[in-house]
C-alpha cells in the first residue's frame, strides 16, 4: 500500500520534471504542508470533506505560486538546473520551517481509535490502506485518461516531449508548465493526506517521501508516465520485505543501495528505450 | 572572551569545510550532498581511534582522513558518469548509506568501540578526548582556538598550492569543458576520485577538530540538514574561489549568534535561522547566483 502512495508522488514529481526538467523539491514543503492544512480546516470547519478539499486546492495554489514567482522567473533567466534545485531546496525549508513554527514539531494522526481490518487467509488491510489503493488506483486512473484521450493532456506530453517545438507551434509554454505544477500540488496533497491518515505526520516527512518518490521514478524510467508507477509498486514491495526479513532500521540503506545500482547499471530505469546516460542530462 | 574565542574555533572549523567543499563544487562543478557523512565519519574514526586505541591527535587524524579518502570512492564513483540533478541524487544515496551505517552499527548487548557496536547507535559517543600534540593537551579553550586556527591554516595552505598546481587548473578545465579536457588526454576520472578523497580527507579533518572540541558526537551530524548548512555557505558565500566559501562560512556562523540578539523565544530560534538559511538560498539564487565573493556559478 506505501507503493500506491509512492507512485501518487512520483507522478506528482515526473509531471513537473518531464515538461519543465525543475527538480521540484517544494513539492516536500507541499507533501508536509497538506495534513496540517487539513487539520486546520477541520478544527475551522467540522468538515471532513472540507478539509481535503481544501487542503487540496491550498497545496494546487502553493505549487502554482512557487512556478510564478521562482521556478518561471528563472526559466525566462536562463538559470541552471542547479539554481532551480537549490531555490526549490530553499523553498522547501522555509515552507517547513514555517509549518514547525505555527504548528510545532509534534508527530500527530489525522484520524484516531482503531480501524476496520478486513483479512485474506494471513493478509490483513485496515481501512485506511484501502483509501489509499482505491484513492491512488482513481487517481492514476482518470490522470492516465487524461493525459492519454484529451486534448490539453496530449499538449502536455508534447510539452514534455520537446518544449522548444511546442512553442514554435504557438502554444503558451507558462501557461501549461502552470498546469502541470497544479497537477503535481494535486497529486502530492493526495499522496501525503493518504498516507497521514495511515501512519500520522509530522512536518519533516515531506524531504523523505520525495526522495522515494525520485528514486521510483529512477527505478521505473525518467521518460514516461507509467515508469514510475511501476518502479514506486516495486520500491514499496522491496521496502516492505527488508522490514519482513532485516530490520526496519535498514528500510533506507536499502533504498538508496537500490538507487545507486539503477544509476550504475541501469540509469535509464525499467522502462524505458535504451539511451546513453549522457543523453539524459 | 571565550565565546569570541568559540566562534572563532567554529569559523576556523566550518572554513575547512567550506573550502573542502568548495574543492569539488567549485572547482570540479559536482553538486555534492554527502559532504556531512565525510564529516561525520572523520569525527567517529577520530572518536573511537583516540578513546579505543588511546592515540594522539595527529595519527587519530590521519587515520579519520585515510578512512574519510577511502570511503569517497562511494560518490567520487558514480561521479565518474553522472552529472547535474542524477550526481545530486547519488550523493544523497551515499549520504543516506553513511548515516544509516553510523545509526545502526549498535548493539545494546556489546560494549562500545567492539566490532558488533562500533558507533553506539543513535546514543553516540561522550568523553572523546581533547587534541593532544607530542605530549601538549589542548584544553583550555584559547589554546583550543589558537590549534584549530593553525590546523585551518594548513588545510588552506594545502588547497592554495593545489589550486595553483597544474592538478587545480586540470579540475577547472574539466569543470568547464569535460570533453575537451579528455581531447586533450586528461585523466578526469582520475582527477574526480583524488578531488573528492581530498576534499573529504579534509572534511574528516575538520570532524575530528569538531568531536576534539565539543567531547562528543551523534548521528546527526551526518544528517541532510549538515550537508544543507555546508552547501548553503557555497551558495551564500560564492564559489570558485577561496574568499567566497570563507566569506560564507563567517556568515552563516555569525547568523545564529546576531539572532540572539533579538531575543527570539528558545523553542523557535533554531527554526528561524534554518528559514533564514532556505530564504537565503532562493534570493541568492535570483539575485546573486554567484554568491557574495564567487567566481563561478553551478551550471
Amino acid at each position: 500500500m506505501a507503493g500506491a502512495a509512492i507512485a501518487l508522488l512520483a507522478i506528482a514529481f515526473q509531471i513537473v520534471y518531464l515538461p519543465t526538467r525543475v527538480f521540484f523539491l517544494g513539492l516536500a514543503g507541499i507533501y508536509s504542508a497538506a495534513p496540517f492544512v487539513a487539520v486546520a480546516l477541520y478544527t475551522f470547519s467540522g468538515n471532513w470533506v472540507i478539509a481535503v478539499l481544501g487542503a487540496a486546492i491550498v497545496c494546487i495554489a502553493l505549487s502554482v505560486l512557487m512556478e510564478w514567482a521562482n521556478h518561471a522567473v528563472l526559466s525566462r533567466r536562463n538559470a541552471s538546473d542547479a539554481a532551480q534545485l537549490i531555490s526549490s531546496l530553499g523553498i522547501y525549508i522555509v515552507l517547513v520551517q514555517a509549518i514547525v513554527i505555527v504548528w510545532g514539531n509534534d508527530t500527530r494522526t489525522l484520524t484516531s481509535g482503531v480501524q476496520n481490518v478486513t483479512t485474506f487467509g494471513d493478509v490483513f488491510v485496515t481501512s485506511a490502506q484501502w483509501t489509499i489503493a482505491i484513492t491512488a488506483f482513481l487517481l492514476l486512473a482518470i490522470f492516465s485518461i487524461f493525459l492519454m484521450r484529451s486534448d490539453l493532456g496530449l499538449r502536455l506530453r508534447a510539452l514534455a516531449d520537446n518544449p522548444a517545438q511546442f512553442m514554435l507551434l504557438g502554444k503558451s509554454s507558462s501557461a501549461h508548465r502552470l498546469l502541470a505544477f497544479a497537477f503535481g500540488g494535486l497529486f502530492a496533497a493526495a499522496s501525503s493526506l493518504v498516507t497521514a491518515n495511515d501512519i500520522g505526520f509530522d512536518p519533516y516527512i515531506g524531504l523523505h517521501a520525495v526522495l522515494l518518490a525520485v528514486v521510483a521514478v529512477i527505478i521505473g524510467g525518467q521518460s514516461s508516465f507509467s515508469g514510475p508507477v511501476l518502479g514506486a509498486l516495486l520500491l514499496g514491495i522491496i521496502r516492505a520485505q527488508v522490514v519482513w526479513y532485516m530490520s526496519a532500521r535498514w528500510q533506507e540503506a536499502a533504498t538508496f543501495l537500490l538507487l545507486a545500482v539503477f544509476l550504475l547499471f541501469k540509469p535509464q530505469g525499467l522502462l524505458s528505450s535504451k539511451t546513453r546516460l549522457e543523453a539524459l542530462q | 572572551m571565550d565565546y569570541v574565542l568559540h566562534l572563532l574555533i567554529y569559523i576556523a572549523i566550518y572554513g575547512i569545510v567550506a573550502l573542502s567543499l568548495n574543492l569539488v563544487v567549485g572547482y570540479c562543478g559536482l553538486l555534492t550532498l554527502a559532504h556531512a557523512g565525510y564529516y561525520a565519519i572523520g569525527a567517529y574514526t577520530y572518536a573511537i581511534v583516540s578513546l579505543k586505541l588511546g592515540w594522539e591527535f595527529l595519527p587519530a587524524v590521519a587515520v579519520a582522513a585515510l578512512v574519510a579518502a577511502i570511503l569517497s570512492l562511494l560518490v567520487s564513483l558514480p561521479a565518474w558518469r553522472l552529472r547535474g540533478d542524477f550526481f545530486v541524487l547519488a550523493s544523497l544515496a551515499a549520504q543516506t548509506l553513511i548515516a544509516s551505517v553510523l545509526v545502526n552499527w549498535f548493539s545494546d548487548s556489546a560494549p562500545f568501540g567492539t566490532w558488533s557496536n562500533l558507533t553506539n547507535g543513535p546514543i553516540g559517543i561522550t568523553e572523546i578526548p581533547a587534541p593532544t600534540v607530542f605530549g601538549f593537551k589542548f584544553r583550555t579553550t584559547i589554546s583550543m582556538a589558537v590549534f584549530t586556527s593553525i590546523v585551518a591554516a594548513i588545510c588552506i595552505l594545502v588547497l592554495w598550492r593545489l589550486k595553483h598546481s597544474p592538478w587545480g587548473r586540470l579540475l577547472i578545465s574539466m569543470r568547464d569543458d569535460e570533453l575537451a579536457a579528455r581531447g586533450l588526454g586528461k585523466n578526469t576520472r582520475l582527477a574526480k576520485v583524488q578531488a573528492f578523497a581530498i576534499s573529504s580527507a579534509l572534511v574528516a579533518v575538520a570532524g575530528s577538530l569538531y568531536a576534539a572540541y565539543v567531547h562528543y558526537i551523534d548521528p546527526s551530524s551526518a544528517s541532510l540538514d549538515g550537508s544543507i548548512l555546508m552547501l548553503s555557505m557555497l551558495i551564500v558565500g560564492g564559489l570558485g574561489n577561496f574568499i567566497g566559501p570563507l566569506a560564507g562560512a563567517v556568515v552563516l556562523v555569525a547568523l545564529p549568534e546576531l539572532l540572539r540578539f533579538l531575543a527570539l523565544p528558545d523553542t523557535q530560534a533554531a527554526n528561524i535561522r534554518l528559514l533564514i538559511y532556505g530564504i537565503f538560498l532562493v534570493l541568492f539564487m535570483h539575485l546573486r547566483p554567484q554568491g557574495i565573493a564567487g567566481s563561478y556559478r553551478l551550471k
